[in-house]
């Protein structure tokens, strides 16, 4: 019985730190071995193959080598873009790779009278219908769904697959509420398999008029978010789907290159010494050898300032027990003086600007620099460095240095740092 | 003022000041309702005809004698002499507005024996169009349309509520898309529409779905939604026990139980209620009793695979889980959201919207703790047979609900009801002076018009045969925002959207990138 794999969301060069992208290309490289095990007839990648459009060379050459063997055993890879390796002018590591012969993109179509018109790729093996479409930034692959020719695509007949990189309304996690998405209805009905990809985390299920829409979610995770819900016991991984005339099969397949961990910790109403002490006969407590670790502190300190609890020395403290990895979620920690100042303005420029100075107020520093009027300048100055986005080209260290040299550049610590 | 003698439709010649008797000009036609303006010293007045009989100077026993000769066929040819001299029409009206420099609610009669004309829109010029307007239709003068448009002021008119009482087959639902039509595109109020009918969307006719920037604007939620629409589909996990407060009916025992599930089960205390699931404290009748209302109130059960159904597939323990914030999302931008509940049971239906206002109402409270709430739209949510939540009965049996906590308290949080009923008379009257603008649609039933002038913000003591006598999309409307009861006709929504529509918009060229 023919059968394809369906992956999404691998973000290849998306985790920075070494023990973690090792970890995300062992993820890819079993996931591969796995597909050549089974010898599925083709795989399906839902967007998001990789990180960016133009991705650190190494991590592509690593990427080609695994994709050329499939290619040597005649089994084809078939993707859509995703909102991270997209380009509106070809120019994307994937048409790279495409042009190279070792994936084919499957979306292809016109837009004629104002309606958008797929047309179907064959895979010649199985003879699997497969359209789609590919997922934009900013969730612009939206206008395209509300143009779509659904009719016309709900006639073909055979076995079915239609391939998204999408949010859906209907399906979307909770913490997504506010992310772009849309509503399944925009789908052709009636099809065999709806191949997801974008969301994070897993999900099979089925809504009327559509069967068998399943998101495999990230195969390794690329933010400290999936880590978090890995921690929580979120299983990564693909599917393999046997199908004739329709589906046979869907198999989640587990792909598990580490442990992870994940912890809350909750300091509500102690001051930040007392936090401190909590925290450290806590983490004290908890078995992280060869765990990827992931902390989310929350709460609001009764006294002193988030800053006094030394962050550094807990995180070392993880690392010295045998941690991989660790990861700090400080957003929910808070501390009353600053919880307590409210700015109200005009524009969101103002109230920042309040904020900052009236959290200037709260802190002692010793630098001339950090005080008052001049501090309030740098802070501004620093926050309007740290909302400029990675430039079209550039690559994430040549981001990281720019950033790393402006920032040294606003606290005029070219000195301190040249020496 | 006044005026050329061909204007003139009548005279004033006797009355008392809720009782100004005008002998009608013959041929003028005075319809019960009409507006018609007369004189004073400093300005004019707004008069409404609330009754209208016979005059005559031919004594009645003459009038019988003569009638009597016509009927039995002696003297066929007979007649009176100078008839419009002799027999006439009598108007009754009172006065409804004194214009001057301020209009204000009249406190003098208008001149004795001055002349009374129709009301033409010159005599409306001080009808400003508020801020943020919500189209309603002309003014109407008995069944003539005024060309004088009428708007409510959407912010105070929504978050003081709004009462819509009506018998079947008014117009209703005519008025409300015309509202919501005139108000779509603006992104001032976010309004929820429970829609037991279907009909707001327009899926097969004409709609909301066919205004021109309906797009990003509205949103649609169907178990059954067509293209680009969105399906009515609620995660379990988003329901807490608060939300059947005054929804679903009971016990004590009941009540306690499913608090003991949440506790229990967390965001599954549902699920694990439908699968029969034992906890401590909970026995198994009331276990068993909870399923059961369960299965046949809310359509939940689970089958022998040991998974979920919904009948009505509007629950889901896999699926579903942003679309109260989705919705509430879109209410906060000032959107349109209709809900389509045609297929869910009345309990269903009103959980659902229950979810909703909670939601609602816990961030605008919370806005409003941090002071931002100014900045955010007026919310109001249309509910068709509103008795059910607020009425007598059913506050007696079940307690408050949401819907009764807001109609009390929402304007302090700029939420509010655009409440449709046929039954006034089961509205508790302190639910009924908090909807503070009636938007009064025809009522043949003479208890429901009793409820709807006592509670009205005007004085209508004198208006019931007016009210019985509205024709389709006829209406008037009464507010404590309104210098007066104002009579209007509301336009066929189709016409309207038409009229409304014609002017063409650009549709931006897309790129297909692959």
């Amino acid at each position: 019985m023919p059968k394809f794999a369906h992956i999404s969301d691998l973000h290849l060069g998306a985790n920075s730190d070494p023990i973690l992208s090792r970890f995300e290309m062992e993820a890819f490289n079993k996931t591969i071995d796995t597909c050549l095990e089974e010898n599925v007839d083709f795989i399906l990648i839902c967007g998001d193959l990789f990180h960016v459009s133009n991705p650190d060379l190494q991590i592509v050459d690593e990427a080609v080598r695994r994709l050329k063997q499939l290619l040597d055993k005649e089994i084809p890879v078939y993707v859509i873009y995703g909102s991270h390796d997209y380009t509106p002018n070809g120019t994307s590591i994937v048409d790279i790779i495409e042009s190279a012969g070792l994936i084919k993109k499957i979306v292809s179509g016109k837009i004629v009278d104002e309606k958008l018109k797929l047309d179907f790729f064959t895979d010649q093996k199985t003879n699997a219908k497969i359209v789609g479409i590919s997922g934009r930034k900013g969730g612009l692959d939206k206008e395209y769904y509300e143009i779509l020719d659904r009719e016309k695509l709900e006639k073909e007949s055979g076995f079915k697959i239609f391939a998204f990189h999408a949010c859906l309304d209907e399906l979307k996690p909770a913490y997504l509420s506010k992310a772009e998405s849309c509503p399944i209805s925009v789908l052709p009905k009636g099809f065999d398999y709806y191949a997801g990809g974008h969301v994070h985390e897993r999900l099979e299920t089925d809504l009327p008029d559509y069967k068998h829409i399943i998101f495999p979610g990230a195969l390794f995770g690329s933010q400290t978010r999936d880590h978090e819900t890995s921690g929580k016991g979120e299983k990564r991984g693909f599917y393999i789907v046997s199908f004739g005339d329709s589906i046979d099969e869907i198999k989640f397949v587990p792909i598990k290159v580490c442990e992870f961990l994940f912890k809350e910790l909750d300091v509500e109403d102690r001051n930040s010494q007392q936090a401190e002490k909590l925290l450290t006969e806590e983490l004290e407590s908890i078995d992280v050898i060869d765990k990827v670790v992931t902390l989310r502190i929350k709460g609001e300190l009764s006294g002193g300032k988030t800053s006094d609890i030394n962050f550094s020395i807990l995180r070392q403290n993880l690392v010295t027990k045998g941690a991989l990895t660790v990861y700090l979620n400080r957003h929910g920690l808070k501390s009353k003086e600053y919880a307590m100042i409210k700015a109200a303005g005009e524009d969101a420029s103002t109230i920042e600007r309040k904020l900052l100075q009236e959290n200037l107020g709260t802190i002692k520093v010793s630098q001339d620099l950090l005080k008052g009027d001049k501090g309030l300048r740098l802070a501004l100055e620093l926050l309007k460095i740290l909302r400029e986005p990675v430039k079209s080209g550039e690559s994430k260290q040549d981001y990281t240095e720019r950033m790393r040299e402006q920032g040294i550049r606003t606290f005029q610590l070219k000195e301190v740092f040249s020496s | 003022m006044m005026t050329e003698n061909s204007d003139i439709c009548g005279q004033i010649i006797a009355g008392e000041f809720t009782k100004i008797l005008i002998r009608e000009k013959s041929n003028s036609k005075i319809e019960l309702g009409d507006l018609l303006v007369a004189g004073t010293s400093e300005g004019y007045l707004i008069l409404q005809v609330y009754d209208l009989i016979y005059g005559s100077q031919i004594p009645q026993p003459m009038r019988e004698h003569l009638s009597g000769m016509k009927l039995e066929g002696i003297g066929s040819n007979l007649g009176f002499v100078e008839p419009h001299l002799r027999n006439y029409v009598l108007a009754e009206a009172r006065g409804i507005l004194n214009v001057t420099d301020r209009p204000r609610s009249p406190k003098i009669l208008p001149d004795f024996f001055g002349t009374v004309r129709a009301i033409t829109p010159d005599d409306l010029k001080f009808l400003s169009m508020p801020t943020n307007p919500i189209y309603l239709g002309k003014i109407r003068s008995g069944s003539k349309i005024v060309d004088v448009k009428v708007y409510l002021d959407g912010e105070e008119a929504l978050r003081h509520h709004v009462l819509v009482p009506s018998t079947t087959g008014r117009g209703k639902s005519n008025l409300i898309k015309v509202m919501l039509w005139s108000i779509l595109d603006k992104k001032k109020f976010g309004i929820l529409v429970l829609d037991p009918h279907d009909e707001y969307y327009g899926r097969n006719s004409l709609g909301l779905k066919d205004h021109k920037h309906q797009k990003g604007n509205l949103l649609y939620y169907t178990s059954d939604p067509p293209a680009g629409t969105n399906t009515l589909i609620i995660n379990l996990g988003s329901i807490d026990p608060d939300h059947l407060n005054g929804i679903v009916r009971l016990t004590d025992a009941q009540e306690q139980a499913i608090r003991s599930y949440r506790q229990n089960f967390g965001q599954n205390w549902m699920l694990e209620v439908a699968k029969g699931t034992d906890i401590e404290g909970v026995n198994r009748t009331t276990k068993a009793v909870l399923q059961r209302i369960f299965r046949t109130r809310l359509g939940i059960r689970i089958n022998e695979e040991g998974n979920l159904v919904s009948i009505n597939r509007i629950f889901s323990d896999s699926a579903g889980e942003s679309t109260i914030k989705d919705i509430v999302n879109a209410l906060e931008n000032g959107k349109i959201v209709i809900l389509d509940t045609s297929k869910l049971g009345d309990e269903t239906e009103l959980l659902v919207g229950s979810i909703i206002a909670n939601e609602i109402l816990e961030r605008y409270q919370n806005y409003k703790t941090e002071g931002t709430l100014q900045e955010k739209p007026t919310v109001s949510i249309v509910i068709e047979e509103a008795p059910r939540v607020l009425g007598h009965e059913q506050l007696e049996q079940s307690g408050d609900n949401i819907y009764s906590t807001i109609a009390r308290e929402g304007r302090k949080f700029q939420i509010g009801l655009i409440a449709i009923t046929q039954v006034t008379s089961a509205i508790p009257r302190d639910i009924l002076t908090n909807l503070n603008t009636k938007i009064i649609l025809g009522n043949e039933m003479s208890t429901e018009r009793r409820a709807i002038i006592d509670s009205a913000a005007q004085d209508l003591s004198q208006d019931d045969r007016n009210i019985a006598s509205l024709d389709k999309g006829e209406a008037i409307v009464t507010s404590i925002f309104t210098k007066f009861a104002v009579p209007i006709q509301i336009p066929k929504f189709e016409d309207y959207a038409k009229s409304q529509n014609s002017q063409n918009s650009k549709k931006e060229k897309i790129q297909f990138t692959g």
